[in-house]
């Protein structure tokens, strides 16, 4: 899977924006998106707020989680933990990526936001490689991670079901 | 990766690793067959003999029911190597040991050899322990290519969907968003529909 592809599937998470435009209700497939009033602000998906957001008619809103304290929390909660903790939103690594993008004026502290992410981002990787490692040498049949978000499945996502397959082949013969 | 779970006749990988030669003792004299032997000078093989076969012909030549040969184990599975591999996995460079040396592997412990299980057991260990070090030299993008050419083609094949993994997942975190096209056979399968409409 494309690290696009995952982008694909996070960019349908809301977010607040401030319009300078008015505009009715949209009637989307997938729901409607509340009418536009300018200054007033409206719940709708993040590619619909980049999008807006390139073209200068909103402002974002940083989403609550989207706050040094709150993610220096996160990230020594991360750091404590054997295991990996819930993070605040499913495509963190994702949302950050783009709204901070797009729209870093908007987002208070954007740039300490930004290492702060690449922080849990790199301890979560270094946790995930070093389970997988030791999930191999084992030789379990099965493990569960809980907590884990999209992207970084993906990161392992050829490797790790091969190598299984070829361990599985390598062991059958000696049964 | 397509691979073969179980001997699979038109697996490109199943037919170079039962192309790797075992040394073969004949058991019976088998007639007018001497230009098998490049050493010999007659046209029998005599019992006795030993030449190395593929293990395509040696298998069948070893069943149970026929007896014609005995095989013996290539060097490169037997007992001192076993040991080298046991001390530490990692610094072996296996690509010397054979190109196809877990799926040789696999083949030899199929056939009935005091050493069959043994040989199981010393690929499975290997395997487990390279896996780490495959594994950091995939996702470190920097690796020296030099460097994976100690590696048997089955962990080359694992490193190579690794590095690429990472290559992508790098240029995303660096560049942006990359481009989602349609996949082929939607896009030909829509341009057919249409044709076929237009001949209305």
């Amino acid at each position: 899977m494309d690290p696009a592809e995952v982008e694909f599937l996070a960019e349908n998470q809301m977010v607040s924006i401030v319009p300078n435009f008015n505009f009715e209700r949209i009637y989307l497939i997938s729901g409607d998106i509340g009418p536009f009033r300018a200054g007033l602000p409206v719940q709708v998906p993040i590619w619909m707020a980049t999008n807006l957001r390139q073209r200068q008619k909103c402002r974002i809103i940083a989403p609550d989680w989207m706050d040094t304290e709150r993610l220096e929390q996160v990230k020594e909660e991360e750091s404590q933990s054997r295991y990996f903790t819930k993070m605040p939103s499913e495509h963190y690594m994702v949302e950050g990526h783009m709204l901070l993008g797009v729209a870093a004026e908007d987002i208070p502290h954007a740039d300490e936001i930004r290492t702060i992410l690449k922080d849990i981002w790199d301890m979560r990787m270094s946790k995930l490689r070093s389970s997988v490692d030791a999930f191999i040498k084992t030789g379990g049949s099965h493990a569960k991670l809980d907590h884990l978000t999209a992207m970084e499945i993906n990161s392992i996502r050829p490797l790790l079901p091969h190598a299984l397959d070829e361990l599985y082949k390598l062991q059958k013969v000696v049964r | 990766m397509f691979r073969s779970l179980s001997p699979h006749y038109f697996s490109i990988e199943d037919i170079f690793a039962t192309q790797e030669r075992l040394p073969c003792k004949f058991v019976v004299p088998v007639h007018r067959l001497g230009f098998l032997d490049p050493s010999s000078e007659s046209e029998d093989i005599a019992v006795g003999t030993s030449i190395e076969l593929p293990f395509w012909l040696a298998q069948t030549l070893c069943s149970q029911r026929r007896n014609i040969v005995t095989v013996e184990i290539p060097k490169i599975y037997k007992e001192a190597y076993r040991e080298i591999l046991k001390a530490d996995a990692c610094v072996v460079d296996l690509h010397k040991f054979g190109l196809f040396f877990y799926e040789f592997g696999t083949y030899l412990s199929r056939l009935e050899h005091r050493d069959s299980a043994v040989i199981g057991s010393v690929l499975v260990q290997t395997f487990k322990e390279r896996f780490r070090q495959v594994m950091d030299w995939a996702h470190n993008s920097g690796t020296d290519p030099a460097i994976i050419q100690r590696l048997d083609s089955l962990e080359k094949a694992l490193f190579r969907e690794g590095h690429q993994t990472r290559a992508q997942l790098d240029a995303w975190l660096n560049a942006g968003t990359g481009l989602i096209t349609a996949a082929e056979m939607v896009v030909n399968h829509k341009k057919r529909k249409l044709a076929v409409l237009d001949d209305f």
